[in-house]
């Protein structure tokens, strides 16, 4: 018998002895209180800063190339690789030609290692803990998340949602799809550690800049 | 079961890997950092108005999950599958070594990242690994330091915070020929830069799991450093370490456990990294490995199912007082704490690790910050009656004639003289006999301690010379 069986059977007939359980209901969590975009996008402008992450306000897309290229040049990046999207190329429309580097499904880890800093775009924003979710359905999506020493991530206020509950019934009903790939990973500040003496230090893998360039 | 060593057996209980016992400046920063992080994490927790109810809902989710594993272990599969995973089953940490080597063998592999998975510690994976060749390298950063001076993880949300930023100094230097400093911004990033270029050559990465959503095939790793997201994402081949327990039954479960666990584990409201992986990310390969290893011993006792609801927070490590003078390695395995004293008993055997329930002062701490609110006082004075009646070294011949014999003398008056009497003979012979002479289990005792005097005469005698006094009064 394979150990799937074993396994299983052992666990059927120590199951079936049990109790019966009824499934409890997902709970709320967190109550809805519908706040403004405006309360929302101070509340994750706070709540992202505390954890030591940088937010951008930017009223249009415009304004948003125009930050980006700034960034870009007080920062000294020569290297940027951008997220194959729409809202994504167009942030960077205002980039240094030569510093761009599009998302190629042939990078290596190790080019993507090599850039000063990527762009992506964000899914939703949750206020309550200043976090984005981003979706990387490929490996060179994931790895521009974590690589490069420094991230920005494009949003919009539209995206913003008061806490995880209310987010969620969009992100589970594409959690569930068979068809999506790769990962949704919710990033909440920079790259982190307490390991040695309970000291915070940023940056220890992942990148040590997380800024939010955030329209709207 | 595993048939790795287990520093469990009599005496050695308190001995060399104990060294808080009887040395209570030992682990210097650990007591003094777990109690910093009980604090803070209360702190945070108590911020919220609906924590408890929290608690609540997530004791009733696990109790379903358990309740319903065989179903939900079919159905993660399927739904796992389908997104282009193959998995394997693990009755034991053998066999779960024995997938991995295959699957090493299959793509070539020479090197490999791990992020933190309590699983491969159960499995000694690393050792396995080095033993055939391949270079298994830890990238959590406690988890890493931990690995290059050879030990146990202490911890099992921060493996080596009893060491602090000098000893990591001078491990560094030792390990890795950088210069010493005890900064810890220089010190992390050396280590930035040393795993850096691992994850870049790595051919395959570990990790373990904190949630496997059954209704979608979900894997859900939570971490801070960044070192999970790499280690999944960077080499080709990925291989997750989930231990059987680890099934929700639904997606819509996740936003309660999310915002319990970080909470409980390190004071954060979310951590830097949630990640939800959806199967194999195109382009690369994915292995998972459902691991048994002893669990399945539990639901053998229904008194006992709560034990697999332990999200692996380390709340109630940083809260015991026992593990925070003894530390992780007293415990003798790979989960310290009062977890570990119900979970050693049951994955290893209460022959092997039945004197761990026993360790406990029973203060109720642990079970007052549980996020899945186990009981964790009563299973273990459950485990101590299991211990107590069933074979375990608990109950062995030496264990049961010295009761035997006690109960005879605390049976009767007269014996319970005869039996005082020879204790105040006794007790001052005892003094002149050298420690050295004193019996194994006694001298690990008496090695650190005096006896105690005995003050004034014995209760019998004082009340036969007093009761007149007393009783007088009484009966006006």
């Amino acid at each position: 018998m394979s150990s799937r069986d074993t396994i299983l059977q052992r666990l059927h007939r120590e199951l079936s002895e049990g109790p019966y359980v009824a499934r409890p209901p997902a709970p709320e969590v967190w109550p809805r209180e519908n706040p403004a975009p405006a309360a929302m996008a101070e509340r994750f402008q706070n709540e992202l800063t505390a954890v030591h992450g940088e937010v951008i306000r930017c009223a249009t897309i415009e304004d948003a190339q125009a930050r980006l290229a700034q960034l870009a040049a007080e920062a000294g990046w020569t290297s940027l690789g951008v997220m194959d999207r729409p809202t994504v190329r167009n942030a960077a429309a205002r980039l240094p030609e030569d510093a761009v580097r599009p998302a190629n499904d042939d990078w290596e880890p190790r080019t993507i290692a090599g850039f000063s800093a990527s762009v992506v775009e964000a899914e939703a924003l949750l206020a309550d803990t200043g976090s984005c979710m981003i979706a990387c359905p490929t490996p060179q999506d994931r790895l521009l998340c974590y690589l490069p020493p420094a991230c920005v991530v494009i949003a919009r206020l539209s995206q913003l949602a008061e806490h995880l509950p209310a987010a969620w019934s969009n992100i589970s009903a594409r959690v569930a799809d068979p068809d999506v790939r790769g990962e949704f990973v919710l990033v909440t500040g920079p790259s982190r550690t307490a390991d040695i003496e309970k000291i915070l230090i940023l940056g220890v893998h992942g990148p040590k800049r997380l800024v939010v360039i955030l329209i709207g | 079961m595993s048939t790795h060593p287990v520093h469990l057996g009599g005496a050695k209980f308190i001995k060399p890997w104990t060294k808080g016992l009887g040395e209570p400046d030992s682990p210097k920063s650990l007591g003094a950092t777990a109690e910093r992080s009980a604090k803070h994490n209360r702190s945070v927790t108590d911020a919220v108005p609906y924590f408890q109810d929290w608690r609540e809902s997530a004791h009733q989710v696990k109790t379903f999950a358990v309740a319903n594993l065989d179903k939900l272990l079919v159905e993660f599969e399927q739904k796992i599958t389908a997104r282009g995973a193959t998995v394997l089953w693990a009755k034991d940490a053998a066999e779960a070594n024995q997938h991995v080597l295959d699957i090493a063998r299959r793509h070539h592999v020479k090197s490999v990242v791990k992020s933190k998975s309590m699983v491969s510690e159960e499995m000694e994976l690393n050792h396995v690994l080095e033993s055939e060749g391949i270079r298994a390298v830890e990238t959590d950063l406690g988890e890493y330091i931990v690995q290059l001076t050879g030990q146990r993880p202490v911890h099992i949300v921060t493996p080596a915070i009893h060491m602090s930023a000098a000893d990591v100094g001078h491990l560094f230097h030792e390990k890795l020929d950088e210069p010493f400093t005890e900064e810890h911004t220089k010190l992390t990033d050396i280590a930035r830069r040393h795993l850096r270029e691992e994850y870049l050559k790595a051919d395959m990465g570990i990790s373990g799991c904190n949630f496997a959503l059954a209704d979608t095939g979900t894997m859900v790793v939570i971490e801070n450093e960044g070192n999970a997201g790499l280690s999944t994402a960077t080499p080709p081949v990925h291989v997750a370490l989930i231990g059987i327990e680890k099934m929700l039954p639904s997606v819509d479960y996740l936003p309660l456990m999310l915002n319990l666990l970080p909470r409980s584990g390190t004071g954060q409201k979310l951590t830097s990294y949630t990640h939800l992986i959806h199967g194999a990310t195109p382009g690369r390969k994915l292995y998972v490995i459902l691991l048994d290893n002893g669990r399945s011993n539990v639901l053998k006792d229904p008194a006992a199912w709560s034990a697999l609801h332990c999200l692996r927070c380390g709340a109630c490590l940083n809260n015991c007082p026992v593990y925070r003078r003894a530390g992780g390695w007293a415990y003798g395995w790979v989960y310290p704490g009062p977890i570990g004293s119900i979970l050693t008993p049951h994955l290893l055997g209460l022959k092997t690790a039945g004197k761990l329930p026993f360790a406990s002062s029973l203060c109720g701490m642990c079970a007052e910050v549980c996020p899945a609110k186990i009981d964790i006082p009563h299973q273990l004075i459950h485990l101590r009656d299991r211990a107590a009646n069933e074979p375990s070294s608990m109950n062995s011949l030496f264990q049961r004639t010295i009761w035997t014999v006690w109960a005879w003398f605390m049976a009767g008056p007269l014996r319970y003289r005869l039996a005082a009497f020879g204790m105040q003979l006794g007790m001052p012979l005892i003094k002149l006999v050298p420690r050295s002479l004193h019996p194994s289990m006694l001298g690990a005792w008496t090695r650190g301690r005096e006896l105690p005097k005995a003050t004034g005469p014995a209760f019998r005698t004082w009340w036969r010379r007093n009761h007149d006094r007393y009783e007088s009064k009484t009966k006006n």
